[in-house]
C-alpha cells in the first residue's frame, strides 16, 4: 500500500469505534472541492453506480502517477469520508501502487465494525471503480505514447 | 372537507419536539441510513439507535431478543411509559423501521417526527454534537405485537394462495424484475428478480412529500385506495428488499390511514428471491 494510505489504515486500525467514526467524519469534512474544470463532467460515466448518493470519481494518470478527485454530498458523510480518505491516501501514488491496494481494504480499515456489512457494499464499489479507472487511464496513456 | 389521519397522535411536528426537548417523559431517537450523521450533529438530547448495529441480531437473521431490547432501552433511559419520538434521514424511512421494531417489542408510545432530519435541518432548528447520558431506566418487555405486525414467509405463501392484498414497495424496476436491487443501491443478494405473485407495486416514496413529511390523508387515499383498491378492513402484507422501506408503508397504512391488519414481511425480496420453488411473477 502507498505509505500515506498505510498510515491512515494503521491509525484507523488502532482507533476505537468512536474514534473511527470521528476520523471518518473529519475526512468527510475535509474532502477538497473538485477543480473547476471537472465540475461540468459530473455525469453518468463518472458516477459510482453502487452508491445510493451521487458520488463522482475522476481518475487521471500523468507520468505514471495517479491523480484522484472525487465529489459526494455532505448529507452522505460515510461515502464522502471514504472517498476523501482515498484521495488523501492515494495522493502521489503510482499506477502500480493503486492497482495493488488490497481489495479487502475496507475490512482492514475496520469500517464494517462501525458501518455494518450492508453499508460497506457501496464503499467496495468505490474502491473497485478507482482501480478499474486507473487501469483504463493507464492503458489509454500507454496507447497514446506508442510511436 | 379534507380528511384527517386516523391516528394523528403518532406524528409530532418539529415545533412540538422543540418544546419537549427537556421533557423527561419524552426520548428522541435518531435512526439513519448513514450511520455517521448522528455524530456530525443531532437534536439536543437525542440518542442514536442503529437498525443494523443495535436492533438486528448479529448472528441469526432476526431482531435482538427481548432481554437485549430491554437493555438497549434501559441504557437509553427509556422506560415502558416513555414517549419515544423517532426521526432520521431519507424521509424517515429508517425511523419508521426503528418504530416498527419498537412495536415488535410492544413499546406503547412511539411517534415519528414528521419531516425527519431533513425538515429539521432545512428549517434551521438547533442541533448539537453533544451526546446525552441518561440514568438507567427499568425496562422489561411484557408483551409482543409480533404476530400482528410481522409476516414470515409461510404467512406470505398462505396470503398468496388466499389472493389477499400484497404491496410491493420497491422501485418499479425491481418489481418488474429488470433489476435485482434498488437503482443506485448495492445488490443485497437475491438470485431471482420479479415480485411475489399478485403483489401490487406502490414504491414507498410515493407516500412522502418533497420536504420529507408524509402526504395528506386525501393524497394517501388517492394512491392506496382509489388507485390500488385497498380497503381499511383488508388484511395487507407489505414487503421490499429487507423490510426497511416497507416499514414506512406499514406506518402509513396502519397509523395515517388506520388499517387494523397490516404486517411487514421483513424477509422480503432477499428471502423470497432466494427461496427454492417460491412462485414469482415478472413484468409490470
Amino acid at each position: 500500500m502507498p505509505a500515506a494510505l498505510d498510515a491512515i489504515a494503521r491509525e484507523l486500525a488502532d482507533a476505537d469505534r468512536q474514534e473511527r467514526i470521528e476520523m471518518l467524519i473529519d475526512f468527510a469534512k475535509n474532502l477538497p472541492p473538485l477543480p473547476d474544470r471537472l465540475v461540468p463532467l459530473k455525469d453518468a460515466t463518472h458516477r459510482v453506480e453502487e452508491c445510493q448518493s451521487p458520488v463522482y470519481l475522476f481518475v487521471e494518470v500523468d507520468g505514471g502517477k495517479v491523480d484522484l478527485h472525487a465529489d459526494a454530498p455532505i448529507e452522505a458523510p460515510t461515502v464522502r469520508g471514504f472517498v476523501s480518505l482515498l484521495v488523501e491516501g492515494l495522493a502521489g501514488a503510482t499506477v502500480e501502487e493503486v492497482l495493488a491496494v488490497p481489495n479487502d481494504l475496507i475490512d482492514r480499515l475496520g469500517l464494517p465494525e462501525i458501518l455494518g456489512m450492508l453499508r460497506v457494499n457501496g464503499l467496495n464499489g468505490v474502491l473497485r471503480r478507482v482501480k478499474a479507472h486507473t487501469a483504463r487511464a493507464a492503458a489509454a496513456g500507454a496507447e497514446a505514447a506508442r510511436p | 372537507m379534507p380528511s384527517e389521519y386516523v391516528h394523528p397522535e403518532v406524528l409530532v411536528s418539529a415545533e412540538w419536539v422543540l418544546e419537549h426537548l427537556k421533557d423527561p417523559s419524552v426520548r428522541i431517537v435518531e435512526s439513519d441510513e448513514d450511520v455517521l450523521l448522528y455524530d456530525m450533529a443531532h437534536i439536543a438530547g437525542a440518542v442514536k439507535i442503529d437498525w443494523q448495529g443495535d436492533l438486528q441480531d448479529q448472528l441469526v437473521r432476526d431482531y435482538i431478543d427481548a432481554a437485549k431490547f430491554s437493555d438497549l432501552c434501559a441504557r437509553a433511559g427509556i422506560a415502558p411509559d416513555t414517549t419515544v419520538v423517532f426521526y432520521g434521514d431519507k424521509s424517515n424511512w429508517w425511523a419508521c423501521y426503528a418504530f416498527w421494531t419498537f412495536k415488535l417489542f410492544g413499546h406503547a408510545d412511539c411517534r415519528i417526527l414528521n419531516g425527519g432530519r431533513k425538515y429539521w435541518e432545512d428549517h434551521k432548528f438547533p442541533m448539537t454534537t453533544e451526546k446525552p447520558s441518561y440514568p438507567r431506566a427499568n425496562y422489561a418487555v411484557k408483551s409482543s405485537d409480533e404476530a400482528s405486525i410481522r409476516a414470515f414467509r409461510d404467512d406470505v405463501m398462505t396470503h398468496v394462495k388466499a389472493r389477499k392484498p400484497l404491496i410491493d414497495v420497491r422501485s418499479s424496476k425491481e418489481f418488474t424484475g429488470e433489476k435485482l436491487h434498488m437503482e443506485d443501491y448495492p445488490q443485497e443478494g437475491a438470485l431471482r428478480g420479479g415480485h411475489i405473485p399478485g403483489a401490487k407495486s406502490v414504491p414507498w416514496s410515493r407516500a412522502a412529500a418533497d420536504d420529507g413529511t408524509f402526504k395528506s390523508a386525501d393524497a394517501l387515499k388517492a394512491i392506496y385506495e382509489a388507485e390500488i383498491g385497498l380497503k381499511p378492513s383488508d388484511d395487507v402484507i407489505a414487503y421490499c428488499r429487507i423490510g426497511e422501506r416497507s416499514s414506512h408503508t406499514w406506518f402509513v397504512l396502519t397509523y395515517l390511514l388506520g388499517y387494523a391488519n397490516v404486517r411487514n414481511y421483513d424477509g422480503s425480496w432477499t428471502e423470497w428471491g432466494n427461496l427454492v420453488r417460491a412462485p414469482i411473477e415478472k413484468g409490470a
